[in-house]
């Protein structure tokens, strides 16, 4: 009886579109919020990042500056021996006893001042390649005859007459430190290169990070990857630090890092960026989830909510509806109500589906209400529309369409045109033995009965007011052939079929 | 309804905790406990020591070795330095001499036996770490043996139709035909010329240089034997002054023959085996070939001890095995420092293969000799040997005579030893 009331469809659209503007504001809110403090997250994670990295690098630099400064210092101390600056082992007019005790002399200040640091080689070489002090075997055999003019070549620096350098032959095992005494002598410091690990020593928190020392052309002096040294610098690094002398860089694959020291040698570091980014995945991903959490909760709470404010109005609207097409004597349709459903259904029938219009009068109404009053006469109506809801569907639709006139729109969807017929005429003749039975004129009771009409669609039409006609034409039939009987309505003829 | 009132205001109060609680944020730093170790040693050396530290490392991620070498020259001094200043490493290579020099009484030195729970002494003899004990105390343990070893370029002696000497005569004739070419028979660093002509000295005059006691038992005369063959060698450019000896001149092929230690081999001869020469062992130098081995001398070629004043004496105990008697290390290291005395090194050099190549043939004919004997530090003793160095010179430049020469020294040498 409720179903498609109009007023309840809107409420429940306007329910349906309660919720769903809720839901976008809110989702459309959550994603705004989470977009914006994930861009910002990342922003400040990038350039905190940037501006670490940047620190650690100029650290590693201070630290390589210092170590080699050390280096140095400790080199001049043996200008504290006058024989170290004065003696020449190429000069034809040396003494060689006396030469030898002057070796010896440099010798001992050498071996003095090297125990300072792990060198591999602390000594002088002399333009003739006749050596002092400690220069390892190792030194010897990379420069050969020609360790004289190989090591002052290494001279770069025209203020102290010194220079650094690695990579000889390429063997990088060494860095060395070249200083000249005088023009036919050199001194000569070096260590393995192993030995800045100290300087680069990386904190255990960026232990992924590379850690590299390389020359002007990028040739590997040392790296925290071993296996690098001597190389050249893997391009994928080498091309964000090109031509860049101190600077920060960041892209979606490397953080690099480089700043210049010492003679054109440049410390760089880097890792790739989704290592030291990888946690900000994770931090944008939680709050994708707390927004979507943070949705859901919002469209759950609305919902509930829409429901628990619309629930008493469509109580109260469904209880208005039900008043306004019922008729409250019967518990039926009125005869509005049964009209504009019964229209309604006719006008949305598909092709398979029958239809049928009974109209009911019931016969002598008039005489109960003079006989037996209009309590009584209400009585009888209410029983019609009990007899009624007892003999059909809740898929056919009842109403009472004037004082003691009830209708019926019979729906159904039978195989053939024959069954339906038969079905309507089995319904028809079960109303008139309801009435029969229940009122019987026996004992004092008031002999009841009912006329009947009956139009089909889409037999005689498809058009409530069609049918309507002819129902109230075979109704008028019925009684004009003594009533308690129903009419199938014949538009040819115009005839009875009665039963 | 109850429920999801409940759940709504658990979700809230969970959210406004999170977003409320400021907690510190704390990251936990792996402790490691620092120890020092040091070495001297080559390139090559220093690069297996290195690689093999970091596979200690690697199995024991609790612990970090510093590391502090160089090359032998001026390794010595720096010793000296960090052992009377207390600034030792925690795990060292050490020479022998330095025991009686560190550690006359024992304690100059961690007490080993006392973390033999830590460091397998069962793979060592009881013969082999008498030679680490000082008084009784267990100071140091010999990586492996070692003995001055005369090693011949025959390249070179076959270019000359010369067969590897054997006795002194030998090695004068030789060099009588080389020297004309400025080649040496001979050459060695002054530690090797020195006990090399203790040898001859001992040859010679038919007892060693120390008595028993480990006092001088020579006389100013035959002290006066030793400059004369050392200055008649240089003289006859048998070898030359200890001062002009230079590594490179092997490389060059100025040097014939070099006298080195068995640990040596690689060292000094692996570029000009790298060029494809030919490099042996030869017998020690003697006066008749039955007698080759007559004061010679072998020693532990060089140990390793503990600090006596490590904070970590567990985990230098824990480093110290490693290195004896690891595979791991046995095999980075192979025979470079000699055949190692490590029953469980030596067992994994064998089933490696590894127990081949010049130093372990030289090795071989330290273990072979039957007449070599036992060296007392005191053979190392540097003041001893540059004050002999120094004399030598003196008498070449003719600054002093030989007898003079012999009585100057006699009196050092009374000096060092008492």
């Amino acid at each position: 009886m409720s179903k498609n009331k109009p007023s309840l469809k809107n409420i429940r659209r306007l329910q349906l579109y309660m919720i769903l503007g809720y839901a976008l504001i809110v989702i459309t809110a959550v994603a705004a919020v989470s977009g914006l403090t994930a861009k910002k997250t990342d922003e400040v994670l990038k350039n905190k990042v940037i501006s670490m990295s940047s620190s650690l690098n100029v650290q590693m630099k201070l630290n390589l500056d210092s170590y080699l400064s050390r280096m140095e210092t400790i080199g001049t101390l043996a200008f504290g021996v006058p024989e170290f600056y004065t003696y020449d082992a190429t000069d034809p007019n040396n003494d060689e006893f006396d030469a030898l005790s002057k070796e010896k002399i440099i010798t001992d200040k050498l071996y003095s001042l090297c125990i300072m640091e792990n060198f591999v080689d602390y000594g002088v070489v002399y333009r003739n390649n006749r050596t002092v002090g400690k220069i390892s075997n190792g030194t010897a055999s990379l420069f050969g005859d020609k360790i004289f003019d190989e090591l002052h070549s290494m001279i770069k620096r025209q203020r102290t007459n010194d220079g650094w350098a690695a990579g000889y032959n390429s063997d990088f095992r060494r860095i060395y430190y070249v200083k000249s005494i005088h023009e036919n002598a050199l001194l000569v410091i070096s260590f393995y290169a192993t030995e800045l690990q100290q300087v680069f020593d990386n904190p255990e928190t960026l232990s992924d990070m590379a850690i590299r020392l390389t020359d002007s052309s990028y040739n590997i002096i040392y790296s925290s990857e071993k296996d690098e040294v001597g190389t050249v610098l893997p391009e994928n690094i080498a091309e964000r630090v090109r031509d860049h002398s101190s600077s920060t860089v960041m892209d979606d694959a490397y953080l690099v890092s480089v700043n210049a020291c010492g003679d054109d040698w440049f410390v760089i570091c880097s890792i790739p960026t989704e290592i030291i980014l990888g946690e900000k995945k994770q931090m944008q991903y939680y709050i994708i989830m707390v927004g979507v959490m943070a949705a859901a909760l919002a469209l759950l709470i609305s919902t509930e909510l829409s429901f628990r404010l619309v629930s008493p109005v469509k109580a109260f609207v469904s209880s208005l509806d039900t008043k306004a097409s019922t008729d409250q004597l019967t518990g039926i349709l009125n005869k509005k109500a049964f009209e504009e459903m019964a229209s309604q259904r006719l006008e949305t029938s598909l092709s398979i589906e029958r239809h049928a219009l009974i109209l009911l009068d019931l016969d002598n109404f008039k005489g109960v209400n003079d006989n037996l009053g209009h309590a009584y006469g209400d009585k009888v109506l209410s029983k019609t529309g009990s007899i009624l809801r007892g003999t059909f569907s809740t898929e056919d639709f009842l109403g009472r369409v004037g004082g003691d006139e009830f209708a019926v729109l019979l729906n159904g969807v039978p195989e053939n045109d024959n069954e339906f017929l038969e079905f309507v005429k089995g319904k028809c003749r079960e109303l008139c033995e309801q009435f029969a039975s229940n009122y019987t004129g026996d004992n004092g009771d008031y002999k009841i009965s009912a006329s009947i009409g009956v139009s089909l669609c889409p037999d005689h039409g498809r058009d409530f007011d069609v049918l309507y006609k002819a129902s109230d034409s075979a109704l008028y039939i019925s009684k004009k052939k003594g009533k308690d009987t129903y009419t199938i309505y014949s538009p040819e003829t115009q005839e009875v079929n009665a039963q | 309804m109850r429920n999801i009132k409940k759940a709504v205001s658990i979700t809230l109060a969970a959210t406004l905790l999170c977003s409320c609680g400021s907690s510190p944020v704390v990251k936990e730093q792996i402790e490691q406990t620092q120890i020092t170790l040091s070495w001297w040693g080559n390139d090559k050396r220093n690069e297996y020591t290195l690689e093999a530290v970091e596979l200690f490392e690697e199995q024991h991620p609790e612990i970090k070795v510093k590391c502090n070498y160089s090359e032998w020259s001026g390794y010595e001094a720096r010793s000296r330095v960090q052992m009377n200043s207390d600034t030792e490493a925690d795990v060292m290579q050490i020479n022998v001499g330095w025991l009686s020099e560190y550690s006359a009484d024992g304690k100059g030195y961690y007490d080993l036996d006392s973390l033999s729970e830590y460091v397998d002494l069962s793979c060592f003899p009881d013969k082999i770490l008498d030679y680490g004990r000082m008084n009784g105390v267990l100071n140091a343990i010999p990586i492996a043996m070692n003995a001055e070893t005369i090693y011949y370029n025959m390249d070179i002696l076959n270019k000359y139709g010369i067969s590897p000497p054997k006795t002194w005569d030998e090695v004068t004739a030789a060099a009588e035909i080389l020297s004309k070419d400025n080649i040496y028979i001979l050459a060695g660093a002054s530690k090797s010329m020195w006990l090399y002509t203790l040898t001859y000295a001992e040859q010679v005059i038919g007892k060693p240089f120390l008595n028993e006691d480990e006092t001088l038992a020579y006389t100013p005369e035959e002290v006066q034997v030793m400059i004369d063959f050392y200055c008649d060698m240089v003289k006859k450019k048998v070898f030359p002054q200890v001062e002009y000896y230079q590594k490179i001149d092997i490389d060059n092929n100025t040097y014939a023959g070099t006298i080195g230690w068995v640990s040596d081999a690689i060292n000094y001869f692996s570029t000009v085996m790298d060029k494809g020469q030919n490099v042996i062992a030869g017998d020690y130098t003697a006066f008749s070939p039955e007698d080759a081995g007559k004061g010679w001398y072998a020693k532990p070629a060089t140990l390793y001890a503990i600090s006596k004043n490590t904070v970590h004496p567990v985990e230098s105990a824990m480093l110290l095995d490693f290195m004896l008697n690891s595979e791991d290390w046995a095999l980075l290291q192979g025979v470079e420092k000699g055949i190692p005395i490590s029953s469980k090194a030596k067992k994994a050099l064998d089933e490696a293969g590894q127990l081949s190549g010049l130093q372990y043939e030289a090795s071989l004919v330290m273990d072979n000799n039957t007449k070599i004997a036992h060296m007392s530090p005191v053979y190392e003793n540097t003041t001893l040997i540059d004050a002999f160095i120094n004399k030598c010179t003196e008498v070449i430049f003719d600054k002093t005579s030989n007898t003079d020469a012999a009585k100057d020294l006699y009196e050092q040498f009374k000096e060092v030893t008492g």
